[in-house]
């Protein structure tokens, strides 16, 4: 620990957070100074003076599709030096390079990666690929096991379990002409009982626990039959191995049956 | 006196029209119930519920059943953040903050039904006290924005997106119009509106058609609330409901000053470009302890406190509808989330807008309003049920439910990459005390601003001068530089000496 780190723990609790946010606004600032620098450069692509263009003239420079643009990241390159200005005064340069000084919390930065993970590879990996019941089941079984108690261990085995269906699946299916194939369907399946019989084996005697399947099949069954019969909007993945499965029997049994042909 | 007449008689046929269809009831109840169950659930926002209806209602039902869903649902939301305050003493939405200072002493006195009864009658005036503001301001407005041409809709756009970032900054100014700017940015992706030269596409054609609101909104809002809320939180002592909830006339009739004085500030706070409910409450609790005899109990559990924020709040929805439907813009973030379910029903507010429309929004405001009085008064005790239920399991359905709603509008996968990468940005400019409001005010007048702009220095062939030359637009420009010189401290410094001699 610097001398600069034990000043901060010598602070109330106020004055660290605001040091801490300083030490942070001081690379949020680096941050936002390269992107504007970069958006500037980009935007030099886009004509600005009324360019001759395949032997047309272009628009004046007032009518220009860079004219705001310029304007803007202009003003955020600014406004980002400013804000670097202020976060160096006030001692953000100092601290930025120590742990302490950016309020580094290892327990926090765990839960926020293996969230960050499991949304990613629901998301990029399971929606367009699995059956949206089947995944968002899984999903919701592992979030609410994985982050209700809080423990380090059990976020690791929840983002580990929907991380490796989200790779089978993006590994195995990752072109959009491949996502109708079922295999991943299956593994998504399979880990899904496996996960809940483990919740429910594990955590005997919680009541909760005795909800989390009951959550996990209804809450997405109820939205998408919903969402594509009720409202008639789109649904991801219609192909899949369930929804595929209620919408034939929406359409050939139930709906037949109930306008009586 | 015709023209008074005349919409009187408009407003009694969008209201007749409605009372009569059975479906209206459906979804008046429902939402409104989603929504007092979304305000009330802490970690759930108005602007959670509004955003996430907008995605799942989408463009598929009839707009005015759209109307019905969303603002039954802000209406309801804004409501339901009074329970954990009142009783648990944790604010249900950043609407209902000032709710608890005087709320849970109130519970813990016992006094809570007392609490809830009296909150929830006030907010119900104090929606109609913005509803008649709405019906009224928003006619005498929009006879004055028919003179209101391209500089001054820019002006008032980039009015909305700085006063936004100025007064929904919890830390640096600066960082408030850096959000917007950001905001501004997202807008200018995509074909450019008047001469449809590609911009920052980079190659990609999702990315011509510009950023879709719906999957921007649901990675602002509904993303990094997820992330920040998926923690083991210890429920905190949710106290007795004692009393009973229906409501003493005489106290009400006693207070009835009160709840017209918060009303108005809260119909005025609303009308404000981009500021949201929590500083209507807020203002509306200052103010209340000025002007009050009870003001040196307000904090220690003063009815009088208790009434002052949540009738504003409340009352803040009308004032937020009057510049989102005379001008497009939007006056509160609930406000901005209805404002992309109008744009993806092909809506646009502003000076050209249906006038039917906005009667039907009176009336649809007025039911929504005896909605939530009668189910918060008759059925508080479900409501005070589901506080029990932890965020842990009721966020992961949110993820799913903003999943399928950022999908279904507009049916494409690439719109749910959009959603998580706003989202994650979102999150931590939350960590960095960025005001997430101008963002999405930005994205959303963005368009308007680029168009405006351009096509008003267009039409004076490059003159500056056309932004100073027109009454309207000299006034704004005036707004606007003093909104960014009282930031500067040169500017500032002489001022706040001054103040201190005359202190």
């Amino acid at each position: 620990m610097t001398t600069n780190d034990h000043l901060l723990q010598s602070e109330t609790p106020d004055r660290k957070t605001q040091l801490i946010l300083r030490t942070r606004d001081f690379w949020g600032a680096l941050v936002l100074l390269g992107l504007s620098a970069f958006f500037l450069w980009r935007t030099s692509f886009i004509p600005l003076w009324g360019e001759n263009r395949a032997g047309v003239k272009g628009g004046d420079w007032y009518n220009s599709a860079a004219l705001v643009p310029w304007g803007i990241f202009s003003a955020m390159f600014v406004l980002s030096l400013v804000l670097l200005r202020v976060a160096i005064r006030e001692g953000g340069a100092k601290r930025a390079m120590s742990s302490v000084g950016i309020g580094w919390d290892r327990v926090e930065a765990l839960r926020f990666t293996t969230l960050a993970v499991i949304l990613f590879f629901y998301i990029a990996g399971l929606v367009p690929r699995v059956d949206f019941i089947l995944c968002s089941g899984l999903l919701i079984t592992a979030l609410i096991y994985g982050y209700h108690s809080g423990h380090v261990a059990r976020m690791v085995l929840a983002a580990a379990v929907v991380g490796f269906a989200g790779i089978y699946a993006m590994a195995l299916h990752l072109p959009r002409a491949a996502w109708a194939q079922h295999d991943d369907d299956w593994l998504v399946f399979a880990l899904w009982i496996v996960l809940t019989t483990w919740v429910l084996w594990s955590e005997r005697g919680n009541r909760l626990a005795r909800v989390i399947p009951v959550i996990s099949v209804l809450a997405p069954t109820i939205l998408v039959c919903a969402m594509a019969f009720g409202f008639r909007q789109n649904v991801p993945n219609r192909g899949g191995l369930i929804f595929k499965q209620i919408e034939y029997q929406y359409y050939v049994t139930l709906k037949p049956f109930w306008s009586g042909k | 006196m015709d023209f008074v007449l005349s919409q009187l008689a408009g407003f009694g046929s969008a209201f007749a029209a409605l009372v009569v269809d059975p479906l209206t009831y459906v979804y008046l109840v429902t939402s409104v119930f989603l929504g007092i169950t979304f305000g009330a659930l802490p970690g759930l926002t108005a602007t959670l519920a509004v955003t996430i209806l907008t995605g799942f209602f989408g463009n598929k039902i009839p707009l005015d059943y759209s109307m019905i869903a969303l603002l039954g649902a802000y209406v309801g939301a804004i409501y339901g953040g009074s329970y954990p305050s009142i009783l648990l003493n944790i604010p249900g939405t950043a609407a209902s903050a000032a709710t608890a200072m005087d709320g849970h002493p109130l519970a813990k006195a016992g006094r809570g039904g007392e609490a809830l009864g009296l909150t929830t009658t006030a907010s119900f005036i104090g929606t109609l006290i913005g509803t008649v503001a709405l019906l009224i301001f928003v006619w005498v407005l929009l006879l004055i924005s028919k003179n209101i041409a391209s500089p001054e809709k820019a002006l008032l756009a980039l009015f909305g997106i700085l006063l936004s970032g100025t007064l929904m900054s919890e830390d640096l100014v600066i960082k408030g119009w850096i959000a917007g700017l950001i905001g501004l940015a997202m807008a200018m992706v995509g074909m450019d509106p008047l001469l449809s030269e590609p911009r920052y596409t980079f190659g990609w054609s999702y990315m011509l058609s510009g950023f879709q609101v719906v999957p921007v909104l649901m990675g602002a809002f509904a993303v990094p609330q997820i992330i920040e809320g998926m923690r083991h939180v210890e429920v905190g002592r949710m106290v007795a409901l004692q009393g009973r909830i229906l409501p003493n006339f005489a106290a009400i009739r006693r207070h009835l000053p009160t709840i017209t004085r918060s009303g108005v500030i809260g119909t005025g706070v609303g009308a404000l470009p981009g500021v949201g409910e929590d500083v209507a409450g807020w203002v509306s609790y200052g103010v209340g302890k000025t002007v009050s005899k009870d003001g040196k109990n307000f904090g220690k559990g003063s009815l009088e406190g208790l009434l002052s924020s949540e009738t504003a709040n409340n009352a803040c929805i009308g004032g937020a509808l009057i510049p989102l439907l005379v001008l497009g813009i939007p006056g509160s973030p609930p406000a901005a989330a209805l404002m992309g379910a109008f744009k993806i029903n092909n809506v646009i507010p502003g000076p050209t807008i249906d006038p039917e429309i906005i009667l039907r929004v009176v009336a649809i405001m007025v039911l929504a309003s005896f909605t939530m009085w009668i189910l918060g008064l008759f059925t508080a005790r479900i409501f005070i049920k589901i506080l029990r239920i932890p965020q842990t399991v009721f966020l992961p359905v949110v993820m799913v439910l903003t999943a399928i709603g950022s999908f279904s509008v507009g049916g494409g996968i690439n719109d749910l990459y959009l959603m998580l990468g706003v989202g994650i940005v979102a999150y931590f400019m939350n960590l960095m005390k960025y005001p997430i409001a101008p963002l999405v005010i930005g994205v959303i007048l963005g368009g308007l601003f680029d168009e405006t702009f351009r096509r008003a220095l267009f039409l004076s062939d490059g003159s500056l001068g056309v932004f100073v030359s027109r009454p309207g637009a000299a006034v704004l420009l005036a707004f606007n530089v003093a909104l960014i010189a009282a930031q500067i401290p040169m500017i500032r410094r002489p001022f706040q000496r001054r103040g201190r001699k005359e202190a």
